[in-house]
């Protein structure tokens, strides 16, 4: 359990919150680069850390993200438009640039220069990879761009989809920590899902179903491993690296490519799911790329033209009985994402973590709470720089190894969790 | 299709909902035995134990595998002690405590009970203390931060 104080601390990351002042000091992923995928592309509302922005891309392909209402008199700049290097608001035809400067107010007389001491708040949006970075926080705080080897492989080895969930972050996040659920809620799709089966590794998954757990910090985050028996003397490592605040990845299975998640907080009752798969070494086939546009491993199938689920709480997330009874979807859920994303939004907006009942099994979201929650404070009380903003901290690698029974994960996997550029994830 | 129930989750997962969650006291633990293996790992759990807990109770290593409570000098029996414990939690700094990790954790195994180790990071000696543990612990932690103990004992409701 945590206290009510706490749960207070973590869930929280408006701009006054101790969270949200830890969020700032990271890149985040804002949105899709095929949000935004040409110059005068229209304008995409964005809302992260419960502020509301809009996102464009002037005639030059330069990227903004500003304060979504208008200096003037408060209109949504969603409904203006975006043309000759700039964006225009449709309701008195005020127009500001991608720093949120306004460069034109055309009630005002020629030569004017009111417009120069009128600014909207702007942030930094950049892309890397599939995904547009945003920085939150302070200019002189701002942090290397983000090292994450899922957006610096060639673009053919990766793909990126995101869904729109309807909890806290937190309680995402720690699904993601969390890989003892894996043989419960997602044991249907070990046996079928054409992103996950046929692995050997997941043959030790399904004959042991009480893994040992063992945590280890690292310098961005921790390593979170699961041990399983495997043949005579060995056991099966699954370890799951966490780099703070909320990037994931999943071990591996086979030669399939790696996924993993980006928790991002939109505000303190709803979050962006970012969800990727790249393979370090090749690139993806097209059944593989199909099969994440189809929402299968841990992508999601999305009501067209949004990122919201076609599988959502207003539908029960088509919960099918039957499935559940025969083992298909051990809980009648279809697939991966949206069977995590119901049991996640089934907890409530905000997990009550003070009626918890944790057990040592859940070592690893004691230990990531505590490391968050030390974090903010030293930020806060004494500004302290949070871990995971280094390059380093973020060029890690899950991965999935059998060992003799003697070795410890730390150190036999110290280069199976680094990034190695243009060689193989460690993968059973 | 749309839910048609006043229980579907549309309805359910909502803050406003949420206050209806029953609100019964929520029992502790049923007890958390905690094990000092060496030393340095003993004058941590002192700190530890000095904060209020409901059920967990605090012992000190004797130094030849068996095991003390943390006030007083008669060493105790292990099994007796583990009676209606919900969890073993094993504290090192070293592999020096090897003879009583064994003792508990063959106890603990005897008896089906959960084991947790906590390696706090002193220094060289960690490792070998992750190593010493494993066969034992069921979930291990190597932290650089002895607070994680308190941590784990309060998600545990010890
Ligand atoms: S409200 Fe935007 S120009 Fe008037
Ligand atoms: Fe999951």
């Amino acid at each position: 359990m945590l206290t009510s104080e706490l749960n207070e601390l973590l869930t929280r990351t408006g701009p006054d919150t101790a969270m949200g002042q830890l969020f700032r000091r990271y890149w985040l992923p804002a949105l899709l680069a095929e949000e935004l995928p040409e110059p005068d592309s229209p304008p995409v509302r964005v809302k992260l850390l419960s502020e509301r922005l809009i996102a464009f891309r002037d005639s030059h392909g330069r990227y903004g993200l500003m304060d979504e209402f208008c200096a003037h008199r408060g209109a949504s700049l969603w409904f203006g438009r975006v043309a000759e290097g700039g964006l225009r608001c449709a309701y008195h035809g005020w127009k500001y640039d991608v720093t949120g400067q306004c460069v034109e107010v055309p009630s005002e007389p020629d030569n004017s220069s009111f417009c120069s001491n009128v600014k909207l708040r702007s942030y930094p949006l950049v892309r890397v990879g599939d995904i547009l970075w945003a920085y939150l926080g302070e200019p002189e705080n701002q942090p290397p761009l983000p090292e994450f080897e899922f957006v610096h492989v060639p673009a053919e080895q990766t793909f990126t989809s995101k869904r729109w969930q309807e909890s806290n972050w937190l309680q995402a996040l720690e699904g993601g920590i969390d890989s003892s659920h894996v043989s419960w809620l997602h044991s249907g799709q070990l046996k079928t899902d054409p992103l996950f089966k046929g692995a050997k590794g997941n043959q030790y998954n399904l004959s042991d179903f009480k893994p040992f757990f063992e945590v280890a910090e690292s310098p961005g985050g921790l390593f979170v491993g699961a041990r399983r028996n495997a043949e005579d003397g060995h056991y099966y490592w699954r370890i799951t690296p966490w780099v703070m605040p909320s990037f994931t990845v999943v071990p591996p299975r086979g030669d399939h490519p790696v996924h993993g998640h980006f928790w991002v907080p939109i505000d303190d009752e709803n979050c962006w799911v970012y969800t990727f798969d790249y393979h370090p070494v090749r690139a993806l086939t097209a059944q593989e790329r199909q099969a994440m546009m189809d929402g299968f491993g841990v992508h999601s199938e999305n009501i067209p033209g949004t990122y919201r689920p076609v599988q959502n709480k207003d539908n029960d997330y088509l919960m099918d009985r039957a499935t559940q009874r025969s083992g298909e979807n051990f809980s009648g859920v279809r697939g991966i994402a949206i069977q995590d994303a119901s049991l996640q939004e089934s907890m409530g907006p905000i997990v009550d973590r003070s009626k918890e009942r944790l057990v040592p099994a859940d070592s690893g979201i004691i230990k990531a709470r505590q490391k968050l929650r030390r974090a903010a404070v030293a930020l806060r009380d004494h500004g302290t720089p949070p871990p995971g903003t280094e390059p380093e901290h973020q060029r890690v690698r899950s991965a999935a190894v059998v060992l003799p029974r003697h070795e410890s994960f730390i150190e036999s996997c110290r280069d199976a969790v680094s990034v190695r550029p243009g060689v193989r994830q460690s993968s059973v | 299709m749309r839910p048609v129930l006043l229980n579907s989750c549309a309805r359910a997962a909502t803050a406003a909902e949420a206050r209806f969650r029953i609100d019964a006291p929520i029992v502790p633990s049923r007890g958390a035995r905690v094990f000092a293996l060496d030393g340095p790992a003993e004058e941590i759990v002192r700190r530890i134990a000095a904060r209020p807990w409901a059920t967990a109770r605090f012992f000190g290593h004797a130094g030849d595998g068996r095991v003390r409570p943390l006030v007083g000098v008669s060493t105790v029996d292990i099994s007796a002690e583990l009676d209606g414990a919900d969890v073993a939690v094993l504290v090192a700094t070293s592999p020096d405590g090897a003879r009583a990790a064994a003792a508990v954790g063959e106890h603990c195994r005897a008896r089906g009970t959960m084991t947790a180790g906590l390696v706090v990071d002193g220094g060289a000696g960690a490792l070998d203390a992750v190593a010493m543990l494993r066969p034992y612990a069921r979930v291990l932690l190597l932290t650089g931060d002895e607070d994680d103990i308190a941590a784990v004992l309060t998600a545990l409701r010890a």
